[in-house]
């Protein structure tokens, strides 16, 4: 029996599971069509990642059974599989699950970036106190929703570059999943308590992230994680200067941002940067500790991320433009005004582009990926401060456009390493 | 350690997966009793699918150190059944996602 033969065995299975499905519920045409959309996401994945497990050596075929049709390196029988998926899961879901009980979740949730400069969303849940509690709101408190926009600068710059999976890389990572996360949004949270108070327009205490009897916790917890996880990456990294020195910056950053007394966030332009470093300086440790080559590609691309974070935080900064006045709180967009911070950011995001344009093959396709955050920001170009609030729409297609943004980056840094 | 590497990259897949699961009610959170038959089913499907494809020498175990070694029939990895969970799981959330979207779509 061919492959092509053994699959037409169990499409045709998965496709009377099907027919039975649709004469049962001919509501599953609706779920049919989602299916479709669904199958073109994961027939992409196969492409990306059948790829990949066949090229180092998970899964081998014999070579006289298959049809020769590749895609890639893959044959072209393998994506019989999420077609058969595409058939068979949805009507097994329409006949056990399809009387839909409407769930709805009993948290508020709101998006918020007001006052904390970030990219996150927040929940306010209502409820009990007790230990629980207190440690869901400690998690919480760190923005677990952004814990991988950290982790995953380091943890990709230090793969890229040393090309294995050790101790250090398991702990690096793990420091700025959690930890740094906690410091950074535990202290700002904090601190931004004090000033929310001061600022009744912001809502007094009811706008506050974190109840007030939390914060010792919150700091405490951010230390005493931070302190062991630090020490054991500083003993696995060995003595290297310069990575110590990125994640003095980093950690300086970190505290900066929020801090009393320093309080970058509060200051134009220096918000914006200190909130990039947020995110660059883990991908520059990872650089540093695995001790990578510096050339003038990797340069431009970290100087790349680094406007890009730049823009983005700024952009960020618009919506919020009247409500900062009032509460007297400069930011970048207060000092700029709002339709000159977009444009601002428009012109950081196609520096950004147009650094990747220099970087090796297959970097320069990263240029493409910044023209979607400047079509985000394109409509708000010429908006008034005034009606700044309306920028809120188009950060909340930034927050989106994330998630999007880190799919294609790390399909492109896989296709990077297997071009190597 | 490089034994587990394509195990340990898989259950980080399927952790991915709950994580989207829990956050959005996609699956298991949308109806418990239902995805766990859906799951199952599709995995007893396609571990037939592949035992019949090995049995007929189309495709095997490939030379790797990406793999624990462990096997639950021959040709069979242990990590195939972590695989073919990740891959239905998967696509079980994006058909929700999916439908989300389009959902959305009609009522705009």
């Amino acid at each position: 029996m061919s492959y092509l033969g053994l699959n037409a065995v169990f499409l045709g299975l998965a496709a009377l599971v099907a027919a039975v499905a649709l004469w049962r519920r001919p509501a599953a045409r609706r779920l049919y069509a989602a299916s479709a959309l669904a199958l073109v996401a994961v027939l992409v994945l196969t492409a990306v990642f059948d790829n990949i497990m066949i090229g180092v050596g998970l899964v081998a075929y014999d070579p006289t059974l298959i049809s020769g049709v590749f895609v890639g390196i893959a044959p072209v029988e393998d994506f019989a599989y999420p077609v058969a998926a595409a058939l068979l899961l949805p009507a097994l879901w329409s006949l056990l699950a399809e009387h839909p009980p409407g769930r709805t979740r009993s948290t508020t949730r709101r998006t918020t970036r007001t006052r904390t400069g970030r990219m996150t969303e927040a929940t306010h849940p209502t409820g009990p106190t007790g230990l629980g509690h207190t440690v869901r709101q400690v998690l919480l408190s760190s923005r677990p929703l952004s814990w991988i926009n950290t982790a995953f600068p380091f943890a990709a710059a230090y793969i890229v570059t040393t090309g294995r999976v050790d101790a250090l890389l398991v702990v690096g990572t793990l420091f700025f999943l959690i930890p740094y996360n906690l410091l950074m949004y535990g202290i700002n949270d904090v601190f931004d308590y004090e000033s929310d108070l001061r600022n009744p327009r912001k809502g007094g205490v009811e706008g506050a992230m974190l109840e007030q009897g939390l914060h010792r916790t919150v700091l405490i917890s951010g230390v005493a994680t931070a302190l062991p996880v630090l020490l054991l990456m500083l003993v696995l990294a060995g003595a290297n200067p310069w990575s110590w020195l990125v994640l003095a910056v980093s950690l300086f950053a970190v505290v900066a941002y929020s801090a009393p007394g320093l309080r970058f966030k509060e200051r134009p332009v220096l918000d914006s940067v200190t909130s990039s470093i947020h995110f660059v300086s883990p991908a520059v440790y990872g650089l540093a500790v695995a001790g990578a080559l510096v050339t003038p590609d990797l340069v431009a691309l970290l100087a790349a991320f680094f406007f890009w974070g730049i823009a983005s935080h700024a952009f960020g900064a618009v919506q919020d433009v009247e409500p900062d006045r009032q509460g007297g709180i400069s930011s970048i967009a207060t000092a700029f005004g709002a339709a000159q911070t977009v444009r601002l950011a428009i012109g950081f995001w196609l520096l950004a582009g147009l650094l990747m344009l220099v970087t090796d093959w297959p970097g320069p396709l990263a240029a493409l990926l910044v023209i979607p955050y400047i079509l985000a920001a394109w409509p708000y170009r010429s908006i008034s401060d005034a009606e700044s609030e309306r920028a809120n729409n188009g950060w909340k297609r930034f927050l989106r456009l994330n998630f999007f943004t880190g799919f294609l980056v790390t399909m492109l840094l896989i296709l990077w390493v297997v071009l190597r | 350690m490089l034994g587990f590497a394509y195990l340990l990259a898989l259950l980080v897949s399927l952790t991915g997966m709950v994580v989207l699961d829990r956050r959005f009610c996609l699956f298991f959170w949308r109806a418990p009793r239902a995805a766990a038959v859906v799951l199952a089913a599709g995995v007893v499907f396609f571990l037939a699918w592949d035992l019949v494809g090995i049995f007929a020498g189309i495709f095997y175990r490939g030379e790797t150190a990406f793999m624990t070694g462990l096997q639950v029939a021959p040709e069979l990895p242990v990590e195939e059944i972590f695989f073919l969970t990740f891959l239905c799981y998967l696509f079980m959330n994006a058909l929700q996602g999916a439908r989300v979207l389009l959902e959305r779509r009609r009522a705009a």
